[in-house]
């Protein structure tokens, strides 16, 4: 009783310090999970070598020893197609982890009945949800070095001849919105519920929007202006370009896609938390957040 | 009562009965998640329309031609100017000029109206890669769900602690297993035939002959992805949790080694040892190679394993034997289960 006591709020309101323990408990307690199942972690570091993989093979067979030719002359990029690949399929995993680990983790948490229990502590959703999100960060980007290591030793590539730093850049920049669309998503999968179908379909669909086997000038023009304008594709052009030296789609400026990010960082975070309060209002007049 | 089997021995008209119920169960699953069906849909078609693009990527942006010339004067005239606006990669001279060349598709017509005969050399060829890769998908998708859909509803029985129950019932084992994907399998048939006529409008006509025959080989290699199924339910029952990474990565193994996605071509470019030592060892990877080739017509090179013959035996065993064997394995280890007592534990 005396550590509980100890260790809550009682009547007094939390201050920074315990918002960010909220956090990093949070955080800690995440971590603490999935380290029971490390084959879900070596698989996750694995796949996107195989999403990179499929596609390279499909190239091999299609343009025989013009693949490299063919690549560069039909996407106006680059011939290392090998290392474009691999770097799309990486942020793919990056973006799709960033998605599965919210959407998940609410899913789960209403499954187990503790959703609504955690409601009833004095700790605000948004601590809550930065200390998912970070942890998601931590996770996604874990894979990312990990496979794109294992991946450029697989195909015989060198990530680091690009500007690194830049990369890196946008990879910091680029994760705010992510968390924006982390949120929308648990807002979404918090209303809807079947997650697993939901985020199936999404991570397609951004997949498919972002371009991790091809430039997206391939798609009609509408289409390409609806996928410039989504963050992922912006990050994974603005670390594509980074890496291997080439022009981006905003006319090779990096500073376009980078203040582009910028912006997105700016205005994501904070519509998607808003639209998670009001998702979580509305359900919680009507039947609930813990109903699945 | 009346619906029940008593002390009496099912008889077929029973067996067919309890089979169609069970299988009813599944429907009714499925009914109750409509975004969950919609999904499996469209990712169907954002999955193809992804490889789709990935194959455009990697296609010769020149088309290779052979074009006939008079050997005259004007033959001469024309050569010259192929020599300026095509790369010219051989000529041979006799009563005809015949050019081999490659040039940019805008100028194909005018080479056309320019010469007595012009041959599109590599014409077809996407469309080729193209059914290559969307009838591997076909296999693919029934592969996956035969992985997937029978250990999963295995294991959530378990979870939900009806497999226990089940047990007790008087229905035939082997019909709950095949009831549990048969629903499935009709659902992946129908989302097959929609991905395929998607992919014939894309590329401008995709190649469908031997209808009847594909479809047996389809059906053989569905018996014997079966028997994978059936090892994959004992496994889920044995491993738990654990069971869907074994999945993950069976599927993703087949998915490289039996070219489920490119032409066996493409993994010997990248080592033959990689076909000889590992794909020629598969039986997945012949339902594979033989439905996909005889689709197409059986063009040069297709099959790529071995002759249509030699691979619809092996076809044709798989199919057989791997349904038996795996059924054999699921029982073992359900048996042990029960008498360890540990079927129901999740």
């Amino acid at each position: 009783m005396a550590v509980a006591v100890s260790r809550g709020f009682g009547l007094a309101r939390p201050g920074w310090r315990a918002n960010l323990d909220i956090v990093y408990t949070i955080i800690v307690s995440r971590l603490k999970i999935i380290s029971r199942y490390k084959g879900m972690l070596l698989m996750e570091a694995f796949l996107p070598i195989m999403f990179a993989g499929f596609p390279l093979l499909l190239g091999f067979a299609i343009g025989g020893a013009n693949a490299a030719q063919n690549f560069q002359r039909n996407t106006g990029t680059t011939a290392d197609y090998r290392l474009y690949m691999l770097i799309g399929s990486c942020v793919f995993m990056v973006v799709t982890l960033m998605m599965w680990l919210i959407g998940y983790w609410i899913r789960r948490e209403q499954e187990t009945g503790t959703l609504e229990s955690m409601y009833l502590a004095p700790a605000k959703r948004f601590y809550v949800l930065a200390g998912v999100t970070t942890y998601a960060f931590l996770r996604s980007m874990m894979i990312f070095v990990i496979a794109l290591f294992l991946g450029s030793l697989a195909f015989g590539v060198n990530p680091l001849s690009g500007n690194v730093l830049l990369a890196f850049g946008f990879i910091t920049v680029g994760f705010l919105p992510l968390w924006g669309i982390g949120f929308i998503f648990g807002a979404f999968i918090l209303k809807i519920k079947e997650a697993n179908s939901v985020i199936q379909l999404v991570q397609w669909v951004v997949a498919f929007l972002m371009g991790i086997y091809y430039p997206i000038t391939f798609f009609p023009g509408w289409m390409q202006y609806v996928a410039a304008s989504f963050p992922p594709t912006i990050l994974n052009d603005g670390i594509r370009s980074s890496l291997l030296n080439i022009g981006n789609l905003f006319g090779g400026e990096w500073w376009v896609p980078f203040a582009l990010l910028l912006a997105f960082s700016l205005i994501l975070p904070l519509l998607g938390y808003e639209i998670f309060l009001q998702t979580e209002r509305r359900l919680k007049r009507t039947e609930g957040v813990g109903q699945y | 009562m009346n619906r029940g089997h008593g002390l009496g021995r099912e008889d077929l008209a029973q067996r067919l009965q309890t089979f169609w119920e069970m299988s009813k169960k599944t429907i009714v699953e499925f009914s109750r998640y409509p975004i969950a069906f919609v999904a499996l849909f469209a990712q169907i078609f954002l999955i193809i329309l992804m490889f789709l693009f990935a194959a455009i990527a990697f296609t010769d942006p020149l088309t290779e031609m052979e074009v006939t010339l008079p050997a005259t004067t004007e033959g001469a005239a024309t050569l010259d100017w192929l020599n300026q606006t095509t790369t010219v990669l051989g000529v041979d001279y006799g009563s005809f000029t015949v050019v081999h060349l490659r040039a940019e598709p805008a100028v194909v017509q005018s080479i056309q109206a320019r010469s007595l005969e012009a041959r599109e050399l590599n014409a077809g060829l996407g469309q080729q890669i193209a059914g290559v890769m969307i009838y591997g998908f076909v296999t693919n998708m029934f592969l996956s769900f035969t992985l997937w859909e029978i250990g999963f509803s295995i294991r959530e029985e378990q979870a939900r602690g009806t497999l226990e129950s089940l047990y007790l019932s008087p229905a035939s084992k082997f019909g709950s297993l095949l009831s549990r994907i048969f629903a499935i399998t009709i659902f992946t048939g129908i989302m097959c035939a929609a991905g395929v006529l998607m992919v014939n409008y894309l590329v401008g006509g995709l190649a469908f002959q031997n209808a009847g025959f594909a479809l047996l080989v389809l059906l053989l290699s569905f018996s014997g992805f079966l028997g994978f199924g059936f090892v994959f339910a004992g496994i889920s029952i044995k491993l738990k949790e654990s069971a869907q990474f074994l999945v993950n990565g069976t599927q993703f193994f087949f998915m490289i080694f039996s070219a489920q996605f490119f032409p066996f071509g493409a993994l010997r470019s990248l080592h033959p040892g990689i076909v000889d030592y590992v794909s020629r060892w598969l039986p997945v990877s012949y339902s594979v190679d033989l439905f996909r080739s005889s689709l197409l017509g059986f063009p040069a090179g297709y099959p790529e394993l071995a002759d249509p013959a030699t691979e619809f035996v092996i076809v044709l065993l798989f199919g057989i034997l791997s349904p038996l064997v795996g059924y054999v394995v699921y029982r073992y280890v359900e048996r042990k289960a029960r008498k360890d007592g540990n079927l129901g534990e999740f």
